[in-house]
């Protein structure tokens, strides 16, 4: 799991049959001091986060398996939004 | 699941069984930097198992590693990327600044 910044929303109509009824995010997985980590990932978002929030990522398909099939391709699903994060001084 | 662009298409003379009948597209996967510039694209291209034939110069989001060969559940495939969705709008309107933490500014990713 990993924390990610939500930087857009995807539409798509032509998807795997397992995928109708989700909602997609464009998100950008973050470091520990807040920088951006990596290429913009596509999330499914069960749970209805908005574009700026910070939201935490599973990278385990099993949530999606469950609501929807075991064919399912995709992994990485919102699992929260982000209220607030602590790290303790350097 | 990351974003490409479609770039072209492979076809397999000779194949393993398993992958006979499977449609298998090129993708240029999309970088941060050029999807904020509205020329995505930029990142090496890869090899996607498809079942949804995009055209060349879309944008489909796919998927890697084990959980791209799922849709063949419960049979066993050699694929390592696969084509999920076909994106037909998106928004992406990332923070124009960077992040700063601690009062100090975060160094830029360049990839």
């Amino acid at each position: 799991m990993y924390l990610a910044r939500i930087d857009g929303t995807l539409t798509s109509t032509i998807k795997h049959e397992t995928l109708h009824g989700f909602r997609f995010l464009i998100a950008q997985r973050l470091e520990g001091d807040g920088s951006d980590s990596g290429e913009p990932q596509v999330l499914v978002d069960p749970i209805g986060a908005s574009v700026g929030s910070i939201v935490m990522v599973t990278t385990d398909n099993d949530a999606v398996r469950k609501a929807s099939a075991k064919t399912t391709p995709v992994r990485l699903v919102v699992m929260g939004i982000v209220d607030s994060v602590y790290m303790g001084a350097a | 699941m990351r974003l490409g662009i479609v770039r072209g298409t492979v076809v397999l003379n000779h194949a393993v069984p398993s992958l006979r009948g499977v449609r298998l597209v090129i993708l240029e996967p999309v970088t941060a930097e050029r999807l904020a510039s509205g020329n995505p694209g930029g990142g090496k291209c890869l090899i996607a198992a498809d079942q949804l034939g995009p055209g060349v110069g879309q944008m489909v989001g796919f998927a890697e590693g084990r959980t791209a060969a799922s849709p063949w559940y419960p049979n066993d495939i050699p694929v390592d990327a696969y084509c999920c969705l076909i994106v037909e709008n998106f928004d992406y309107s990332p923070p124009a600044k960077p992040a700063r933490v601690n009062g100090k500014k975060t160094k830029k990713v360049r990839s």
